[in-house]
């Protein structure tokens, strides 16, 4: 292993070299300053031993700080922080060197920070430049104590990960228990995020009497919406054959058809039509009116049609479907679909639209699908494509049981053809020749949500010992764990109080199972503490990591598999854990991880405020893109450091027609290789990022300076002072200034030098891009002037110059805070100076696994802070 | 009118059984309760549709049939349309030049969906309402009262998206039922008993012991700083209990006893005078007998057929609706003004009726108690800006009044917006600058005791007002 290291290490070196010996003025590209700053990494040359120190009570090394630490301070950081001159109210020479019960411990943390990044001293004293090895023992020193400060602090914490679930996790929680792929938490109230940007921070979780009455609503009605009660209800169906539309609207005498083969077809091309493949006849159709049969059988594969609607790409089917449609239930839209052409290039998808016009301007029409279902069948193999909508939830016209006839109370159901096709004489067309429409729609009867919850068993005649089962069974899986007899007791006897006031066993026990859902240990993650010693803190147990666990990478409770893993006791064993963790990344659910934490790590939730991207196809690639693109990176377990620069993109068509970026066809996104030349890889010059921190015309350096240090850096800068005077836009001298140089004019006063000489110079780094995301090199007749200097007077040449120093000098910093967000998130609860010795530790870890995203994952849940109390 | 003294017994029985009730639960919520005795403060907003004639400065009929007042802000001069209100006048406010920034480019005919709320509800394509200004009060003054709210209207139910039939919105935007029916309304009010909500208050208080149970047995197994966070958990299963032992008081206690005689239950629209003056009498008895102290009622939909269309025969005229489209007939804005006038006489008379009537339980008149507004969010030509707005009352909540409050700049004469004189310009450019109504409704909650400095998206209060 270790040979394996120092020969990796050769091989940088000599690539340094190699360099080094080009040409001087020929800057390293972005992938040569990923090596490059690997090597300067602190976090890969210290031999740390793990963080706690196992001989006990760690104490202060006093003696090594006097003999070589205090010279150096004495001699380049006095004339500055000392008694003649005291520069940001610092004195070091009256630091207290003892961090483990001295008081100064935020202000070395200070100090630590702004020599282990190089910004102190400043480079234009060189009086006072500090040699490398002695920036290093201080640094080194400092490190230690801190670490061991951190460490005597651990066990009186601050924060706990004990917490409710979030509005998006319950959401999950809710689905995933009850198998109901709904939206059902949005009568919550939205979640406040964190100073760190998380929604699952501990301290922000609050309770309140409306939100618990909002549980217990959510609650019974997603039980009922999960259970069925009486016969099964006779489904409303409407089935809309091409063929028969054809003999309809070609049954009268002055019928408008025209011929396939005619030349004037390529006017009719175009435009929705029916057509018959046989005879060649058209006519026009965007839909009509369709009663409810009631005879109707649904789910059958009919002959194939000669007739066939063509959907060119944008337009749509439009069905009126009047007032037939029942209030509740599934509707099931099944359609049998195929592509005229099957370039590959090009690709169609369906999306449903539901409306309805009561009266003049009282309209309204929404998307109802949850996302377009792309079109895949060949002419040879036509497809069906079904979408389930819940009709309780969407838009209705409320007009629809009127008995008079105005406003009006139809309903209309559009079919829309979402696609990239071209034109030409043979354009990519949607073909469809059956549609079927039938509400509620059960796929079995009850249905296996129903079934899952009322379980087979032979005892159902006797209620005592049937609800018991009942109960026994949801409990286990609603507190994920196993229940005592004792337990189910109590919610027997409050379904024997409720059975009287029932006329069925099943009503009465959705009463009692919505109160299950409204205990804590549902709406709460927990964490036992043994009787007898409530203030020591320990390991968690199995059932208290499968939670954790699947909270973490699914945001919602385990399955069944892990819970009965964690039940027997085993989850903690290593090899069994690696495994679950393999398995739940490879299940869709840990989606939910990507989504959640990038939208909270990132703050993308700004992308929702601006007004200035009017293309919602654009905003919702953009919204989408840092999603995919971690997801990438974290199902090839690649490096980490791809979020500050990468060599290739994870774009859509529509993403990469914003980015220029030729050959991407279709909605799904896709990892990319770029050139240099596109100005893009990594998430800081995602259009989301950039657009989100705009002022919603221009770009906004002052708002992406501190995005940068906030969201990747780690590094906050602290709140605007109150008072803090506004640019003056009035004046005339100041209207004229460039941005870039009204900034510096605002950086320049002295009440606000001080934070903005450490936030401008990032955000002027990101000049290149405009407020969409739009890379330029001017802005209006002026050419872009991206570059900037930092704090530490070190130079960025607009964005690539940032992504440079970055990789080349911040690596350490950036890989700190990812472990830092990361592990945040996992625990749920803000992390503090008391969990510092634990995440320096895991960076340890996470550097020399290469910085790999997917082992940062199992680093973190197997390290000790995630199975801590 | 025996319904009073039958109001001042139900109150007398309230407090002899205030002992009989004093079970441990109802001491926290009678604890819970601060403003429990002090004087209540009401709110009641009354919307038309369609807005008002305001004719142009240079049509002869601007000097008596354009709506606003002339004049400055204490001296103004009331025209034929609001003449009704004269005794009133140091009672009531008029306010120009405000109206919902969102919506100022929405045709008028969407109009009445966002008059209480300000939300950006659009003219077409998906639809997103917010709270409305009533419902933020009813959440602060709903637990005083059986009922938080009373939502009226004259077509009942919610209407379509863009096409309201009510006024009222939830916190999550969605339409609140209006009430049309006056015997419905005054059995909500005076009659119904529900044998239902009994047991299923019965059940929620069994539910609530056994989470308490469940609830003491995790926290026993917590660290200390553990069950510091569950306790919040914990208080809110109490507030629960307290505001269901509120309900059960109001299941225990009778019903208060109303007079009918005077009251016409069966009226209809079509018999527009008698039944525009049952439905305010009904938001009085509400208002009198502290049933509810928050109120709104839509006088029907904003374009088209509806019951409220026959409002206008009170004054011998046809379908309301037209009126404010045949302004350039013969007559036409006289004919929209004596509707309009109409409107404001029986507004007025059911300000005058709170006036005349002392605070039951309180000081001063119902009506000094009381900030009652009556508006619609269209000015002429179904243009969505300098919204007609009359409050009236409120003295005791700190209003001033005898007043024509002139806001924004631009528009002084209240021309039809932007010299905009048909029904074609609700697009057009706006030239004149309005102040977001929103301020007024921050202003509105803040005397009504709720703390807020915002509303649909706007910060701050109206200054003058």
């Amino acid at each position: 292993m270790k040979t394996l290291t120092i020969t990796i290490l050769l091989v940088i070196s000599s690539a340094r070299t190699m360099l080094a010996a080009n040409d001087p003025e020929t800057p390293l590209t972005l992938e040569q300053a990923k090596e490059v700053g690997r090597l300067k990494s602190r976090f890969l040359k210290e031999a740390r031993a793990a963080t706690a120190d196992p001989r006990g009570v760690p104490e202060a090394s006093i003696a090594y700080f006097q003999e070589s630490v205090a010279p150096v301070l004495t001699r380049s950081c006095l004339a500055c922080h000392g008694p003649q001159k005291s520069e940001g109210r610092l004195r070091v020479d009256k630091l207290n060197p003892d961090l483990l019960t001295g008081s100064d411990v935020a202000r070395w943390r200070e100090v630590y920070n702004v020599l282990s990044n190089s910004e102190m001293p400043p480079e234009d004293e060189p009086d006072y430049a500090l040699a490398d090895a002695d920036r290093g023992s201080i640094v080194d020193w400092l490190s230690g104590e801190l670490n061991k400060a951190s460490v005597i602090r651990r066990n009186n914490k601050e924060h706990s990960s004990f917490r409710r679930l979030t509005k998006y996790e319950y959401n999950y929680a809710l689905q995933d228990l009850l198998g109901l792929p709904y939206a059902l938490a949005n009568k919550l109230p939205p979640e406040s995020a964190s100073e760190d940007g998380f929604k699952n921070s501990s301290e922000l979780l609050q309770m309140s009497a409306m939100q618990f009455e909002t549980y217990r609503e959510i609650g019974l009605k997603a039980l009922k919406r999960a259970t069925v009660s009486g016969e099964r209800p006779e489904a409303v169906t409407y089935i809309v054959s091409m063929q028969e539309e054809m003999n309809k609207a070609t049954s009268g005498k002055n019928a408008k058809t025209f011929d396939k083969n005619d030349k004037s077809y390529r006017n009719n091309r175009n435009r929705q039509h029916l057509l018959n493949r046989e005879t060649g006849k058209g006519f026009h159709f965007s839909g009509g009116k369709s009663m409810p049969q009631p005879e109707a059988v649904t789910g059958q594969t009919p002959a194939a049609s000669p007739v066939v609607l063509v959907l060119p790409r944008s337009n749509e089917l439009k069905l009126n479907l009047d007032r037939f449609l029942p209030d509740e239930g599934i509707m099931r839209v099944r359609i049998r679909a195929w592509r005229s052409t099957m370039n590959p290039d090009e690709y169609a998808s369906l999306r449903l639209v539901f409306s309805a016009h009561t009266s003049n301007n009282a309209n309204f029409s929404q998307v109802i699908s949850d996302r377009d279902i792309p079109v895949t069948a060949s002419t040879e193999a036509p497809q069906f494509i079904d979408f389930d909508i819940p009709l309780g939830d969407i838009q209705r016209n409320p007009f629809r049981k009127l008995t008079t006839t105005f406003p009006r109370r139809d309903e209309f159901l559009h079919i829309h053809n979402v696609s990239n096709a071209g034109g030409g004489e043979e354009p990519l067309q949607v073909l469809i020749d059956h549609i079927e429409i039938s509400a509620p729609f059960y796929e079995q009867w009850p249905p296996k949500t129903h079934t899952a919850i009322f379980i087979e068993s032979d005892n159902r005649s006797e209620e005592e010992i049937y609800g018991r089962e009942v109960l026994t069974r949801f409990l286990r899986r609603v507190w994920r764990r196993p229940v005592t007899s004792g337990e189910v007791d109590q919610f027997m006897a409050l379904f024997v109080e409720y059975r009287p006031g029932f006329s069925n066993f099943e009503e009465a026990m959705l009463e009692v199972l919505a109160t299950a859902l409204a205990t804590p240990e549902f709406l709460y993650l927990t964490q036992r503490v043994a009787a007898n010693s409530p203030e020591t803190p320990g390991t968690i147990s199995d059932l208290e990591l499968a939670s954790r666990l699947s909270i973490f990478l699914w945001s919602s409770i385990p399955d069944d598999e892990l819970l009965e893993i964690a039940e027997q006791g085993k989850l903690s064993e290593p090899e069994t854990l690696r495994a679950q963790i393999g398995r739940m990344l490879s299940d869709p659910r840990s989606k939910r991880f990507s989504q959640n934490f990038v939208q909270q790590w990132l703050g993308m939730d700004g992308l929702d405020s601006v007004t200035h991207i009017t293309d919602s196809s654009l905003q919702e690639a953009m919204q989408a893109e840092p999603i995919a693109f971690f997801d990438e990176v974290l199902r090839h377990n690649g490096s980490s450091m791809d979020f500050i620069h990468s060599d290739y993109a994870v774009v859509n068509e529509r993403l990469a027609a914003h980015y220029r970026i030729p050959g991407v066809h279709g909605p799904h996104f896709r990892r990319v290789p770029i050139e240099p030349q596109a100005n893009r890889g990594g998430l800081l010059t995602g259009a989301a990022v950039l657009a989100m921190n705009s002022d919603g015309k221009d770009s906004h350096p002052l708002k992406r300076g501190v995005w940068m240090l906030e969201r990747i850096l780690h590094d906050p800068p602290p709140p605007p002072p109150p008072n803090v005077p506004e640019v003056d836009l009035t004046d005339p001298d100041i209207l004229k200034m460039t941005l870039k140089e009204r900034i510096a004019d605002h950086r320049n006063k002295p009440a606000c030098v001080s934070c903005h000489s450490r936030i401008d110079p990032w955000g002027i780094a990101f000049e290149n891009y405009d407020a969409l995301g739009t890379y330029r090199i001017r802005i209006g007749n002026t050419p872009v002037d991206a570059t900037s200097e930092l704090f530490n007077r070190q130079t960025l040449e607009g964005m690539d110059g940032l992504k440079r120093y970055l990789l080349t000098d911040r690596q350490d910093q950036f890989a700190r805070a990812m472990v830092h967000k990361m592990t945040a998130f996992a625990l749920g609860r803000p992390l503090t100076f008391a969990d510092r010795a634990d995440i320096d530790s895991l960076t340890a870890q996470f550097r020399k696994k290469d910085d790999r995203l997917g082992d940062l994952v199992h680093l973190i849940i197997g390290s000790d802070i995630f199975n801590s109390k | 009118m025996n319904h009073k003294s039958a109001l001042l017994s139900r109150r007398t029985f309230l407090r002899g059984t205030g002992v009989a009730l004093a079970l441990p639960w109802f001491e926290t919520f009678a604890a819970g309760s601060p403003a429990a005795d002090e004087t209540p403060k009401r709110f009641v907003s009354v919307y038309h549709p369609d807005g008002v004639g305001l004719p142009l400065k240079a049509d002869p009929a601007w000097k008596d049939w354009s709506w606003f007042p002339r004049g400055g802000e204490k001296d103004f001069e009331l025209t034929k349309v609001l003449d009704v209100l004269e005794p009133l006048r140091s009672d009531i406010t008029i306010y120009s030049g405000l109206s919902h920034p969102a919506v100022r480019k929405v045709h008028g005919h969407s109009n009445a969906d966002q008059y209480l709320t300000g939300a950006a509800t659009g003219g077409h394509g998906a639809y997103k309402n917010s709270i409305s200004l009533d419902q933020v009060y009813a959440e602060h003054a709903g637990e005083f009262t059986r009922h938080s709210s009373l939502v009226m209207s004259t077509n009942g139910g919610v209407g379509g998206p863009r096409g309201a039939q009510t006024q009222s919105f939830n916190r999550e935007g969605r339409p609140i039922p209006a009430q049309n029916k006056p015997k419905q309304i005054f059995d909500l009010l005076f009659v119904t008993s529900s044998k239902d909500a009994a047991a299923r208050l019965a059940r929620s208080k069994s539910a609530l012991d056994l989470l308490i149970a469940n609830t003491r047995s995790l926290e026993r197994q917590l660290s200390r700083h553990d069950q510091a966070t569950l306790k919040q958990y914990l208080d809110a299963v109490r507030d629960t209990e307290v505001k269901l032992a509120k309900a059960q008081k109001w299941i225990d206690t009778p019903i208060p006893e109303v007079d009918t005689q005077h009251l016409h239950l069966d009226a209809e629209p079509k018999e527009a005078r008698l039944y525009f003056q049952t439905m305010y009498e009904l938001i009085y008895l509400a208002f009198l007998s502290d049933s509810t102290r928050v109120a709104t009622f839509q006088l029907g939909r904003e374009n088209g057929e509806g019951p409220h269309d026959l409002l206008s025969m009170a004054v011998g005229l046809g379908g309301a609706h037209g009126l404010t489209h045949s302004v350039k007939n013969p007559k036409g804005w006289e004919n929209l003004g004596t509707y309009n006038r109409y409107q404001a006489e029986e507004f007025g008379r059911f300000a005058q009726r709170l006036k005349d009537t002392p605070e039951p339980t309180g000081k001063g008149n119902m009506l000094d108690n009381t900030f009652a507004m009556h508006g619609s969010a269209s000015s002429s030509f179904h243009l969505s800006r300098n919204y007609p707005i009359i409050s009236a009352g409120g003295k005791n909540l700190g209003f001033t009044n005898g007043r024509y409050l002139k806001f924004g700049k631009g528009n002084e004469d209240n021309q039809a917006g932007a010299g905009i004189v048909t029904d074609a310009g609700w697009r057009g450019k706006m030239e004149a600058e309005e102040l977001p109504l929103a301020q007024l409704f921050v202003t509105v909650l803040q005397r009504l005791g709720v703390e807020t400095d915002t509303f649909a998206g706007q910060t701050g209060t109206l200054s003058r007002v």
